[in-house]
């Protein structure tokens, strides 16, 4: 520390006073370092954003369920393989079976039926209004306990509704609220295709990860009962599957799960599944993996900005030792030493850097407050902290040689220099 | 200069006799320079600035150095600012062997035992008269409030305790000159050295700058000044005449 010294506070001031003489200049100079440091604060409180309201949704599907397709698990890129899509599918007798494991609380089917035979969407009316975006699924009664879904007024249907192929129907809460703006809609009628439904009851809204809008919109969907959406899509039993686990007993169930279907589907011993089970938990990885690519190209890209506002430092710094030369031949001559000429600019050339930081802290942080605009976001503590000691560090590594240069200069020629 | 010169210079210490310091009985020495060169190697021919130069200045002297331009007074005195090196010879300050000095060790001497007054001033133009002067202390490693006192007083002592918020701007080249001086003497080194610093300032200021040269050494303090005038150097006590990097006449006239 004796390096350091008492002086590192009298560097500062001078260090502040040349910014100050400097500013624009100065400001110039570590546009890099600023354009580094709002790219880490941003994209940090982007991900952080996507990051809880993933988690959240997610999570309120429950950590017991488990939902099951013909395809594997995790994010597809590109083309699926022939083997994989020439698999066979899942089946209503496969949910039958598996809510018989002892593991298994509920496990029913959902068929898919928002396309017709001929890939068209199919149109749902009601109150006057007509939509394709509306998410059309065929289940059992049973869903209901799964517990990922309530009802907020009415009913679910019921399994005699299913059995007796009664053109009843449970609405979600954007539907609800698109057709049927004023009042309620149990009761009311809606055109499913050509076919016409009554409304039983109406589910709670489900927090929306991010953007809302669209027929992905977990809230603008019609569940309807299975055997009545196997007489709306009659070539098709390509479904797919949920199952929640007994409390305390997912690894188990998945076990189960995993052979009751590894038979059904005649896997032979040792070939791998031919079919995938995602979790909360597994969807939860899949989606911290995507992140933390996004985490990594903000990296690349900040270092960038940093990179570049590092060389522009440099040049600076060079310039005013250049200019200041014989200011460090006044300082030498009267007793400073290469060290306190060393930590002058070094501290000069940090606190150049700390100030682009600091701007890039305060620009980072108004365009966050932009972000939670649009979505639910925070500023992770370790972003501005990662900013602005990267800051000051890139001010400290491109500083080194210009402070190293003006350490060394001879005091008589620098005196002498014009 | 020719290669006979370089042949003529000392290349064994044995021919030297070691300084007895401080000389018990005798004036108290506090600069002892022995056969002194500073040779600038020009690529093609080699500049000998100086060529074996002794001489001994006591403390409480006050020595005037003259010649003509280019004779080696700056030379000399940045040699005995140990602001540069000699390329051969010994020099001794405050019984100190200051020609085997590192940078740091000089810089440490430059900032306790010399006090250096430039021609052109040399104040830092951002800086206050007070921040100039408290340089030398902060770098001497001295604490915030001892460090203004010291400051303050030494201004006061050169006439300035009402111009110590100023910049050099805002003063006037004499008074610039007191700034130079108070900086040089507020870490009371045991020499005074100043490179023409009546130079840039008119005849009535320079007589300015020469009374409080004069108060200095009443005061005790010992003073090097290199002029070039001959009524400058008629007020100190011993002038030292250069010609060609060697000294041409050495004379007490008080
Ligand atoms: N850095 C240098 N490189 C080469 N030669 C130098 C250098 N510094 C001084 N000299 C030479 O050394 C000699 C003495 O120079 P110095 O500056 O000591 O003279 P001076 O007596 O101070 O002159 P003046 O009265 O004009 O200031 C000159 O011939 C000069 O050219
Ligand atoms: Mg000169």
């Amino acid at each position: 520390m004796k390096l350091i010294r008492s002086d590192i506070l009298e560097n500062l001031w001078l260090a502040l006073a040349t910014l100050r003489d400097n500013k624009l200049r100065s400001f110039l100079t570590v546009i890099g370092v600023i354009i580094g440091v709002v790219t880490v604060m941003l994209i940090a409180s982007i991900i952080s954003g996507i990051d809880t309201s993933f988690t959240k949704e997610v999570e309120s599907f429950g950590t017991r369920s488990m939902y099951i397709s013909k395809y594997n698990p995790g994010i597809h890129v590109g083309r699926l393989s022939r083997e994989e899509r020439m698999r066979k599918p899942l089946t209503y007798d496969d949910a039958i079976f598996l809510s018989k494991l002892p593991t298994i609380e509920v496990a029913v089917p959902f068929l898919e039926i928002t396309n017709n035979f001929f890939g068209q969407k199919i149109l749902v009316s009601g109150g006057g209004k007509t939509s394709a975006q509306v998410g059309l699924q065929g289940t059992l009664p049973d869903f209901e306990r799964a517990g990922t879904q309530t009802v907020a007024e009415g009913r679910f249907f019921s399994q005699f509704e299913n059995d007796q192929n009664q053109s009843v129907c449970v609405v979600g809460s954007k539907v609800a609220d698109d057709f049927f703006p004023f009042g309620s809609p149990v009761d009311a009628t809606i055109k499913i295709g050509s076919e016409e439904f009554r409304v039983v009851g109406v589910l709670q809204k489900r927090e929306q990860f991010l953007f809302s809008g669209g027929s992905d919109d977990q809230n603008n969907v019609i569940y309807m009962p299975y055997n009545v959406a196997r007489k709306l899509k009659p070539n098709s039993e390509d479904v797919e599957l949920m199952a929640v686990a007994k409390p305390g007993m997912m690894a188990e169930a998945m076990d189960q799960v995993t052979d009751a279907l590894r038979v059904r589907r005649q896997v032979p011993f040792g070939s791998p599944d031919n079919f995938g089970i995602e979790t909360t938990e597994s969807l939860i990885s899949t989606f911290h993996s995507i992140t933390g690519g996004i985490a990594i190209a903000m990296v690349v890209i900040s270092s960038v900005g940093l990179m570049v506002g590092g060389i522009g430092v440099m040049n600076i710094m060079l310039v005013s030792v250049t200019e200041r030369t014989r200011e460090i031949g006044v300082r030498k001559a009267i007793g400073a030493r290469r060290q306190d000429i060393l930590w002058q600019f070094l501290i000069e050339a940090m606190t150049l850097t700390g100030f682009g930081g600091f701007l890039g802290l305060a620009i980072g942080w108004l365009l966050t407050l932009v972000v939670k605009l649009i979505m639910p976001s925070y500023v992770p503590l370790w972003a501005p902290l990662a900013g602005f000691i990267a800051s000051v560090g890139i001010g400290m590594i491109f500083g080194l040689w210009p402070a190293w240069k003006a350490a060394r200069l001879d005091p008589i020629e620098s005196l002498r220099y014009e | 200069m020719t290669e006979a010169t370089v042949e003529t210079s000392p290349t064994s210490s044995g021919v030297i006799a070691k300084p007895e310091l401080p000389s018990n009985g005798k004036a108290d020495v506090l600069i002892l320079m022995r056969n002194l060169w500073k040779t600038y190697d020009m690529g093609a021919e080699k500049v000998h600035a100086l060529h074996g130069v002794s001489f001994e200045v006591t403390r409480g002297d006050y020595l005037a150095i003259t010649g003509p331009s280019g004779s080696g007074k700056s030379t000399l005195m940045n040699l005995i600012g140990c602001l540069d090196t000699p390329s051969q010879g010994e020099y001794w300050l405050n019984g100190k062997n200051v020609s085997e000095m590192d940078d740091d060790e000089l810089a440490r001497i430059r900032n306790q035992e010399v006090g250096f007054v430039f021609q052109t001033f040399n104040l830092l133009a951002r800086a206050t008269a007070l921040h100039n002067v408290e340089l030398p202390l902060i770098y001497g490693g001295i604490p915030g409030a001892k460090r203004h006192e010291m400051a303050k007083q030494a201004l006061a002592e050169v006439d300035l305790a009402d111009r110590m918020m100023h910049r050099p701007n805002e003063l006037s080249g004499g008074q610039r000159q007191r700034v130079a001086i108070a900086r040089a003497l507020v870490n009371h080194p045991s020499i005074l050295l100043a490179d023409e610093p009546t130079g840039a300032l008119d005849t009535s200021t320079s007589y300015d700058i020469m009374n409080l040269f004069e108060k200095l050494h009443e005061a005790g303090n010992t003073i090097i000044l290199v002029t070039h005038e001959h009524d400058i150097a008629a007020r100190a006590h011993r002038i030292i005449s250069i010609r060609d990097g060697l000294i041409e006449k050495d004379e007490r006239i008080r």
